[in-house]
């Protein structure tokens, strides 16, 4: 328990984690100010030609749908040369629709929290993985690199103590810090959405995705944590992480992914570790892949395939345990010079 | 008395990519007894920080037993890490961090009262500078720190490997009293340190290290006895003459300067007198020569073999064959006594 206090002190009390959270603090500042000012409360006016507008727009969906039926059942002709008309007239059934076009589509300069608030809380994952791979990074990199692991395995020689007490440390403070830092955001903005914008419509599908958005980035935020401490441990140094991410970025993601789309390795998006990231943040991504489908063109759904959330936490999890068991296992071992 | 630091057949070797494997400590001895304070010399790369530093459970020794204050290190360090007090070759602080705030870190992590922190600052002598950033400390403030950190524990053994490193004559004479002060008070001090000088005035003990070997250890005094070449300073009105009448007695004359004549291998004085007063020589200074630690340990961790490679090769083969230095017998002098053994 003193070691973590210690630790939870030592943490804290850097420099580079208060100026990441000073950054933080500013831009939630600035974009809460540019919110404010970009928006206001809509007048009655406004809201009923927003109104009338999204009312015109579902009456404009319905009759191309009933459009579509009409000419299925040939009741009239296709009048203009190239006009869609598909297979399935149900794809333009507005019952069918996820969302219909609402007064507050219509509305601007005015900030709707329902509207903004996945782009906000993308926003706001983004940096905290960020902050938590550099933090989790400089933590351990500072301490390998400035003596301060061996002053401390005077004190304490359990070198696997140490080094778990720091990481769970690291994971605990980026954890309440990602906690707390959302709550506010999101509160905030919702805030404003109240007073100075309109919420938007909050229903329990809102709240479940926005929920589900939310531990997605809370769960990437700590295995980034994870991830930067690891490889600084590893390489000994805060700048071993930021070289072995720019390094991968640059050599595979960029590199390996042009080489493989030359010499036309099959579905070459499933190698690379951004897709997986992006599968679990957003729940699924979709991709194409033209080896799928027979030579000389044409419309071909063969190349479709999809990548859900449960095989890209897999990779993660592995990449991050991966480096992470390494990581203690090097340490363990290491002469400490 | 007890060992507090037993040390037998250490062995080490670093093994890099670039430079492949160097035997850095072979069959390492030591043995620190409770309440001495005892001097750890050795060159540079001689062995000796790698030595403190597989005994602190910092660097995995190949082979060989460590034992500190009774416990198996690295397995058992644990359990008498809250007694032993140590600093490893000039350490490094975090640097935005005040002095005070690195001890009292230090003494959170190690569950030691906080109260201690001005305490040992007021040892050290860092009071007035406790709140200052440490990346604005000199080296020799950094390592006053560093002195600071290791009596946090009030430590039953102290482990200081180059404490005077960068202090000034002022600071070195202050940290001479305070390792006489904790020696008074009972604690065992082991001190390695290139200033042999200060370890013959501090020290009553001394171990010797040279290319990972032990060459020397014992009571400071035995060691320097063993190495005594009783030579002799002799002043006399006649010198020739002087010389000439030694020699014939049996004596060597090593050196001769005006009236002064160096006189070797004589184990008492009174051979000397009476060789020339009985001649009618009268003899105005007879003065022995004494060897310093810096002699001796000149003497030693020069002839010393070094330890041999991986490959079965040591590094100065290449050397001896032009030299004949390193095929010279490995000089040890027995632990208790100081007695020349072969080795």
């Amino acid at each position: 328990m003193n070691l973590v206090r210690a630790e939870l002190e030592r943490l804290t009390a850097r420099r580079f984690v208060q100026l990441m959270v000073l950054l933080l603090a500013v831009a939630f500042a600035v974009t809460t100010a540019t919110t404010l000012l970009g928006s206001h409360r809509p007048t009655t006016s406004e809201m009923s030609a927003a109104q009338t507008q999204a009312a015109r727009a579902v009456a404009a969906m319905e009759a191309e749908h009933t459009r579509c039926l009409q000419i299925k059942a040939g009741e009239i002709p296709i009048i203009k040369d190239g006009e869609y008309v598909p297979a399935d007239c149900a794809e333009l059934d507005p019952a069918r629709m996820a969302q219909l076009p609402l007064a507050t589509d219509y509305l601007s300069s005015v900030f709707v929290f329902s509207h903004e608030a996945r782009g906000l809380l993308y926003f706001l994952i983004a940096f905290l993985v960020l902050f938590a791979f550099l933090v989790g990074a400089s933590y351990i990199g500072a301490d390998l690199n400035s003596g301060g692991v061996v002053n401390l395995l005077l004190w304490r020689p359990g070198r696997l103590t140490v080094l778990g007490t720091k990481l769970g440390t690291l994971v605990g403070v980026v954890a309440a810090l990602s906690v707390l830092s959302s709550a506010l955001y999101l509160g905030t903005f919702w805030t404003i959405g109240q007073t100075a914008g309109l919420p938007g419509p909050l229903d329990g599908e809102f709240w479940g995705q926005l929920g589900a958005i939310y531990g997605r980035g809370l769960v990437l935020v700590l295995l980034a944590a994870v991830l930067g401490f690891g490889i600084a441990t590893l390489g000994r140094h805060t700048s071993a992480a930021l070289g072995a991410v720019a390094a991968y970025a640059v050599v595979w993601e960029v590199g390996c992914r042009l080489v493989l789309q030359i010499i036309d390795v099959a579905r070459p998006d499933q190698l690379m570790l951004s897709t997986y990231l992006g599968a679990w943040l957003s729940g699924k991504v979709e991709l194409w892949d033209g080896n799928g489908c027979p030579p000389g063109g044409g419309v071909c759904d063969g190349g479709l395939y999809t990548i859900t959330w449960a095989p890209a936490l897999l990779v993660l999890l592995a990449l991050t345990g991966a480096v992470a068991g390494a990581a203690f296992a090097a340490f363990r071992r290491r002469d400490l010079l | 008395m007890s060992a507090v630091i037993e040390i037998t057949g250490l062995r080490k070797t670093f093994r890099t990519l670039r430079r492949g494997s160097r035997v850095a400590v072979d069959g390492f001895d030591m043995v620190v007894e409770a309440g001495q304070v005892h001097g750890f010399l050795g060159p540079n790369g001689s062995g000796k920080t790698t030595t403190l530093r597989a005994l602190l459970g910092l660097v995995n020794a190949d082979a060989g037993e460590l034992r500190v204050l009774g416990a198996s290190a690295p397995e058992q360090l644990g359990r008498v890490a809250g007694r032993v007090g140590a600093i490893v070759e000039s350490p490094q602080f975090f640097g935005n961090f005040t002095g005070h705030r690195t001890l009292r870190l230090l003494a959170v992590a190690g569950g030691v009262p906080t109260s201690r922190v001005d305490e040992v600052l007021d040892q050290v002598g860092l009071r007035d500078r406790s709140e200052d950033r440490v990346k604005g400390y000199s080296l020799g403030m950094k390592q006053r720190l560093a002195v600071a950190s290791a009596l946090l524990k009030n430590p039953e053994l102290l482990i200081l490997d180059e404490p005077a490193n960068g202090l000034d004559p002022a600071g070195i004479r202050e940290m001479r009293d305070l390792m006489r002060t904790l020696a008074e008070s009972g604690v065992t001090v082991l001190v390695s340190s290139h200033l042999l000088a200060e370890i013959q005035l501090i020290c009553d003990h001394v171990t010797i290290i040279a290319r990972g070997r032990r060459v020397a250890a014992g009571r400071v005094d035995d060691v320097l006895a063993g190495h005594d070449p009783h030579e002799w300073r002799v002043r006399v009105a006649e010198p020739e003459r002087g010389a000439e009448l030694l020699r014939a007695a049996g004596l060597t004359v090593t050196g001769h300067l005006d009236d002064v004549l160096m006189v070797g291998g004589v184990p008492e004085s009174e051979l000397i007198s009476s060789t020339l007063g009985g001649q009618g020589l009268w003899v105005r200074e007879l003065t022995p020569i004494r060897p310093d630690l810096e002699s001796v340990f000149l003497e030693l961790t020069a002839g010393a073999a070094p330890p041999r490679q991986p490959d079965g090769t040591t590094p100065d083969d290449a050397i001896s064959d032009e030299t004949g230095s390193a095929a010279e017998p490995l000089i040890e002098l027995d632990r208790t006594d100081g007695r020349r053994v072969d080795a």
